[in-house]
């Protein structure tokens, strides 16, 4: 729990959400709470940046959204994947992670 | 059923709750108490609010949601400052409509083009002469008008028809007409009075009109030994002839003869002349006039030297108007059989574009129409002023809130957005209100110009299209400019300035408020001073002395030469009549005249006085003895016309006081000639006017010889004229029940109708100086306002280190009355010269402006902006101090 905060670089979020999304459809709060499990609760995703990126993502046609029963027998807006967005996710983890090398690169220079 | 963008309003609340709810769970399983997991769920998660619009930013159905919204935050705006609101609304109203009334008139007399195939080669016949040509034809009948130093007329001789017709063939399709008469017109044993156009054989065909049942007028029709044909038109067939089929082949009788209806015009031919009232064609050699062998058109056709026929053309493709009149000028020429005394004034052809109909109404209303035209197109001005005024004195008002939604994150489009819905509703409610002030415009502005002008008058789509589009185009502008001026704004001095910066007299002396209300009252008093001058005008010609009494004056015609009284007989009937008449109860005295007073037109002639080279141009009017008594004009020298001379057909004449002055010396007793015959003076009548208000001819009158088929009867009595009229019609339907009475009207209504041409401009141009005054006073009311509300802190501060209210209240009204004035300094020269410059007061029948109205006008501007200014003032020195501080 003690685990430092990290703030999200800015265009993560989607990413984060897109790549959270692909074993299944999940909840916002799901979302949220699996964002920060697995980085080892160093990413807390703020509510306030987590809505607008989901319906973002909805408007861009990236995700569906479902209402469904979640867990605690309430019903709850379940997102998942669209194939657009399985697409846009292999684009994009490509992306970062050509970026995050070089930025490695950089880093581990001396 | 639910809205797809409040679905989604819901859904996202469900949404958070759900998350919310999740949420505290969670610290429940940590162990927290319900109420207190609750709690920490709410602060973990944030405010919700700002949370919701985020989302909403990125809904789909956001463009559509938040229009709903501004529209409906727009109403709560409006009905949160409903005068300034109401105003603007009204403003936007009355400049759309007015405009667009006026627009629809123009058309209707002006542009619009006769519904005809190709209309743009119809040409209408003139000739034009520097000067009345003397000598070249001895006759006339038609009408001719002055234009500058050139005689302009549209009549010609038979002899010139048939050569310009013949030769011109080919070329030109020339058909004849003359001008309307009154007739009466029996149908299956039912009588009504009508108006019949003689036209020539080929008119119809020449204006390629298709009948909608039975046949048209054709050349066989052109002699009067042909059977007697007729054509009636639609409006004529649906009234009289009750749309029946089978009226076609029928008899229809016209003055005592009987006609066969042979065709219907369609209901989309109108006439040649705009507001055409003819319900009945012949052609000219069949018409009544020209059957009738006593007439003058009887012998007309057959003499050289007078001049009778209109002529309306067609022209040739390919042919244009000045080949034309090249080839028909020698055409002309070549028929008369006189030349003119002065070979200067030798009379040469003039064509004139026929393809919105003959030229008659738009000479007599173009020139007023198209100056009303202007100052609408001023008044629409000053409305569009108006509304930016309001909007934005509006906006100044807002600037606090304006500054607190910036601060709030609210973005520079959005705000735009906002504003732009806010004008766009206004321009809308403008618009829907504006449909009615142009009905009842339109509809008032028909009716000041009655009479038997027939205006086919339609609001049209396009106008209020064109002016709303004027109109809301200022609505966005000035309603988007205080939006990007506040977007632009640094929220936090705004709103720490709170509703008033203390000594900030920022914007006060130039702002663009000030310089539009400037503008509107310049404009002001240029509209101001035409209403007076207009109105001045009218109250003069109305107040102008008749010579006689104008009240309980009772006027009808009979037509008993339509009824088959002839000769002997019709005399018999003229005595008859006059002494029934006279014993009818209320009746004072009873007189026949050929010339029906104060109804326009008339007849005139040339006197001769023997020894004397000098010809008198007069009105005559031929009458019974008591004519002059039932008028009420006294005579001044000799006698009046008695019962003898009328009895006798005596050739004597009482001469009016300008005819007695134009001989000079006492008239009594001397003699002249009139179109050959001798005459003997032997009385002066007291001046009077003849057929119009607006002038006074000479004018003669002379014993009736009670021949002729119609006339006019004029009774003065002693009780209200139309109740006299029930005793009348008594009286008459025990002489000839089948007599119809024409046109019975009190000798008021009929000035009244003569003067609709004045009586609209001066209501017109009336009501535009009214709606300028008001809207004057509406943004100098709007600007005061919000200077006064702006510095309510300023005012407090003065209040509260001792300045009295009256020190207050003259601080505010003397600005505002210095901005006034200083739009009067621009306006008033701006009037004068506008005024001397651009009216042509001769074509309007006016005298050239007063200086006086301009002074008048100022006044009337000086005294509405005071009293517009005095209510923010008023309103400003009712500060309390104290709240004014502690507000800011």
């Amino acid at each position: 729990m003690e685990g430092k905060k990290t703030d999200l670089l800015q265009g993560t979020l989607d990413l984060l959400i897109l790549k959270t999304l692909t074993p299944g459809a999940l909840h916002g709060y799901g979302i949220a709470q699996r964002i920060l499990l697995t980085s080892r609760e160093t990413l807390d995703v703020q509510q306030g940046s987590l809505y607008p990126a989901l319906h973002r993502l909805e408007r861009k046609g990236l995700i569906d959204s479902e209402w469904k029963e979640s867990g605690n027998g309430r019903l709850a807006k379940f997102y998942s994947l669209t194939r657009a967005g399985r697409k846009q996710l292999a684009g994009e983890l490509d992306q970062w992670q050509r970026y995050a090398r070089s930025i490695n690169w950089v880093l581990d220079s001396q | 059923m639910q809205w797809p963008w409040k679905r989604a309003e819901t859904d996202l609340e469900r949404e958070m709750r759900h998350h919310l709810e999740s949420l505290a769970e969670g610290f429940e399983r940590q162990g927290l108490d319900p109420a207190e997991a609750m709690r920490r769920a709410r602060k973990e998660f944030g405010g919700v609010g700002r949370f919701k619009e985020q989302c909403r930013d990125e809904s789909r159905w956001q463009p559509l949601s938040q229009l709903g919204r501004d529209v409906t935050f727009g109403i709560r705006m409006m009905r949160r400052a409903p005068v300034v609101t109401a105003a603007a609304i009204l403003s936007l109203a009355l400049g759309i409509g007015a405009t667009t009334a006026i627009l629809s008139l123009v058309d209707a007399v002006l542009w619009r083009t006769l519904a005809l195939p190709q209309p743009e080669q119809l040409t209408e016949i003139l000739w034009q002469s520097k000067g009345r040509p003397e000598g070249v034809y001895h006759g006339s009948s038609g009408s001719a008008f002055q234009e500058g130093p050139l005689f302009v007329a549209d009549f010609f001789s038979r002899a010139a028809f048939d050569a310009m017709r013949n030769q011109a063939a080919g070329r030109a399709d020339i058909a004849a007409h003359l001008g309307r008469d009154d007739v009466s017109a029996s149908y299956a044993g039912v009588t009504s009075a009508a108006q019949l156009r003689p036209v020539s054989g080929n008119f119809f065909q020449m204006l390629e009109v298709t009948p909608l049942a039975g046949r048209l007028l054709g050349p066989p029709d052109d002699a009067a030994a042909a059977p007697l044909a007729i054509v009636v038109s639609h409006r004529f067939w649906e009234s009289a002839l009750r749309g029946e089929r089978d009226a076609v082949g029928r008899p229809l009788r016209v003055n005592g003869r009987s006609y066969t209806i042979t065709g219907v015009l369609p209901a989309g031919f109108a006439g040649i002349v705009t507001g055409e009232s003819a319900g009945l064609y012949t052609t000219i050699e069949q018409s009544p006039a020209v059957l009738d062998p006593t007439s003058w058109f009887h012998t007309a056709p057959a003499n050289a030297v007078v001049w009778y026929l209109q002529l309306l053309a067609r022209r040739a493709p390919g042919v244009s108007n000045e080949a034309l009149q090249a080839a028909l000028d020698p055409m002309f020429r070549s028929t008369w059989t006189a030349q003119p005394k002065d070979p200067e004034t030798a009379p040469a052809i003039r064509l004139q574009d026929a393809s919105g109909g003959l030229g008659s109404l738009r000479r007599q209303f173009g020139n007023p129409l198209s100056m009303l035209f202007a100052l609408v197109g001023l008044v629409l001005l000053v409305a569009c002023a108006n509304i930016a005024i309001l909007l934005l004195s509006r906006a100044d008002a807002r600037r606090k809130e304006v500054a607190l939604r910036v601060s709030l994150g609210c973005s520079g489009a959005r705000l735009i957005r906002q504003f732009f819905t806010e004008s766009a509703l206004l321009a809308a409610c403008g618009g829907v209100l504006s449909l009615g002030v142009a009905y009842a415009t339109a509809n008032f502005a028909v009716t000041l110009m009655s009479g038997d002008l027939r205006l086919d008058f339609a609001i049209d789509v396009r106008m209020i299209a064109a002016t709303l589009a004027v109109t809301a185009f200022t609505a966005l502008v000035f309603g988007l400019y205080p939006a990007w001026r506040a977007s632009r704004v640094d929220a936090a001095p705004a709103l720490k300035e709170g509703s008033g910066s203390v000594g900030g007299t920022r914007n006060t002396w130039v702002s663009p408020a000030k310089m539009l209300v400037l503008a509107q009252v310049a404009l002001g008093v240029l509209l101001v001073a035409a209403a007076a001058a207009f109105t001045a005008h009218l109250r003069k010609i109305v107040t102008a002395e008749t010579g006689f009494e104008r009240t309980r004056l009772l006027m009808f015609d009979l037509r008993p030469g339509q009824s088959g009284y002839t000769g002997p007989r019709l005399r018999q009937f003229y005595f008859d009549l006059e002494q029934r008449l006279r014993d009818v109860p209320g009746v004072v005295a009873v007189g026949l005249a050929r010339v029906r007073p104060m109804k326009g037109g008339g007849y005139s002639d040339m006197l001769n006085l023997p020894g004397r080279s000098k010809r008198i141009n007069t009105a005559v009017n031929f009458v019974t003895a008591d004519y002059l008594r039932a008028l009420g004009v006294r005579i001044v020298a000799g006698r009046g016309l008695s019962a003898q001379d009328v009895l006798t057909g005596a050739a004597v004449a009482v001469v009016s006081e300008d005819v007695a002055r134009e001989i000079g010396g006492s008239p009594l007793g001397l003699s002249f000639t009139m179109e050959g015959k001798p005459y003997e003076i032997v009385g002066v009548a007291a001046r009077a006017r003849y057929s119009r208000l607006t002038e006074q001819p000479n004018v003669i009158y002379v014993p009736n010889s009670l021949s002729r088929d119609t006339f006019t009867a004029l009774l003065r009595t002693s009780v209200p004229p139309m109740q006299a009229l029930g005793g009348v019609r008594r009286a008459l339907s025990e002489m000839d029940k089948y007599l119809p009475i024409v046109d019975a009207v009190t000798m008021e209504e009929q000035i009244a109708n003569t003067l609709r041409r004045e009586r609209l401009f001066a209501w017109l141009c009336g009501s535009f100086g009214v709606l300028a005054l008001l809207l004057c006073m509406i943004g100098l009311y709007g600007v005061m306002s919000s200077v006064a509300a702006r510095r309510r802190q300023e005012i407090g501060i003065r209040m509260a280190l001792g300045a009295t209210r009256n020190a207050v209240v003259r601080q505010v009204v003397g600005e505002g009355m210095a901005m006034a004035a200083f739009g009067l300094l621009i306006g008033a020269p701006a009037a004068y010269y506008a005024a001397t410059k651009y009216v042509d007061y001769k074509k309007l029948g006016m005298a050239p402006l007063d200086p006086a109205i301009i002074g008048w006008a100022i006044a009337a501007l000086g005294l509405s902006a005071l009293l517009a200014v005095l209510g923010p003032a008023l309103r400003a020195a009712s500060t309390d101090p104290m709240k004014a501080l502690r507000q800011g």
